[in-house]
């Protein structure tokens, strides 16, 4: 933190900085402290930390206000392929959306529980014991959390 | 209403409860991805280990050996999902029950057309399935 207010206080005496974005700059300079703190000890030139800072200023104003963007059937469907092609004891060129995990990619039950545990943290609702009985097929799966985040067409 | 029990469980159906519940306990206890691995695949193999166990004594014995250890080994602040029990989001969006749509205005369901209709059509569907399984309903103070 010392830094980071060190570094703003060459910013203040820095001629042509302005000093209307200056406060914005601190703010977002907080947000982003974590991730800059290595290149913020290392540099010295202002000129240097605002090329380093203003590229992050407009990604770190945007709010969703604990929103999360918009789901299509069609990205639901990605995500729980490719969380599924990750999971190593699945082969990924076996897998289709139809494939059942039991007869067709030899997965046992404790393997389906897995798979409902990383839905569960990819999509970020719990799917209770009843529920997770049925999900047997990528595509049970989808149809599951699109009626969950009430997902149509 | 699925997070309600309602049946008893089976046998299997308990040990794979168990299973996430333990699951869940681990990803509590440790941060670390690499320690959480570990205690994943330890802990499967624990369970691979009496895998096929035929002896039916034996295999209650061991899911209540089980269980035992997870009460004993909870821990004080898990994470919860936000809208599940105990999660600090739960009931925040409670769901409106169906029949508040019967109470609108005419004027007002003109606005959706298109819905109102389909619904109208359900609606028919779900009472002509409901009156073949439990018969004419005598009540006309319906909704």
């Amino acid at each position: 933190m010392a830094g980071l207010a060190k570094c703003a206080r060459s910013l203040l005496s820095a001629p042509g900085v302005t000093r209307c974005i200056l406060p914005r700059l601190s703010a977002a300079g907080l947000v982003n402290y974590r991730h800059n703190a290595k290149q913020l000890h290392s540099c010295t030139v202002s000129s240097q930390i605002l090329s380093l800072m203003i590229p992050d200023i407009q990604q770190s104003f945007v709010r969703t206000y604990s929103g999360k963007p918009p789901l299509t059937i069609k990205m639901v469907e990605e995500r729980v392929l490719l969380v599924l092609r990750l999971y190593d004891k699945i082969d990924p060129y076996k897998l289709t959306v139809e494939s059942h995990f039991m007869k067709d990619l030899g997965l046992d039950s404790l393997d389906q529980i897995e798979i409902v545990m990383a839905m569960e943290d990819e999509f970020g609702f719990e799917i209770p014991d009843s529920d997770a009985d049925r999900l047997m097929t990528p595509k049970d799966i989808v149809q599951y959390v699109c009626d969950k985040e009430d997902v149509y067409d | 209403m699925s997070y309600l029990q309602t049946k008893v469980l089976s046998h299997a159906q308990r040990v794979r409860k168990l299973y996430k519940e333990a699951l869940r306990e681990i990803y509590a206890h440790y941060h670390e991805r690499a320690h959480v691995r570990y205690w994943c695949v330890m802990l499967r193999a624990k369970f691979d280990e009496h895998k096929n166990e035929p002896d039916m004594r034996k295999a209650k014995q061991l899911l209540l050996e089980g269980e035992r250890k997870l009460q004993e080994n909870r821990h004080p602040f898990p994470f919860k999902f936000p809208h599940s029990p105990g999660g600090v989001a739960y009931g925040r969006h409670p769901p409106t029950p169906d029949w508040i749509l019967d109470t609108w205005h005419p004027l007002e369901k003109a606005q959706y057309p298109e819905y109102f209709a389909r619904r109208d059509v359900r609606k028919r569907e779900f009472i002509e399935r409901w009156e073949k399984k439990y018969g004419k309903s005598e009540d006309t103070h319906h909704h």
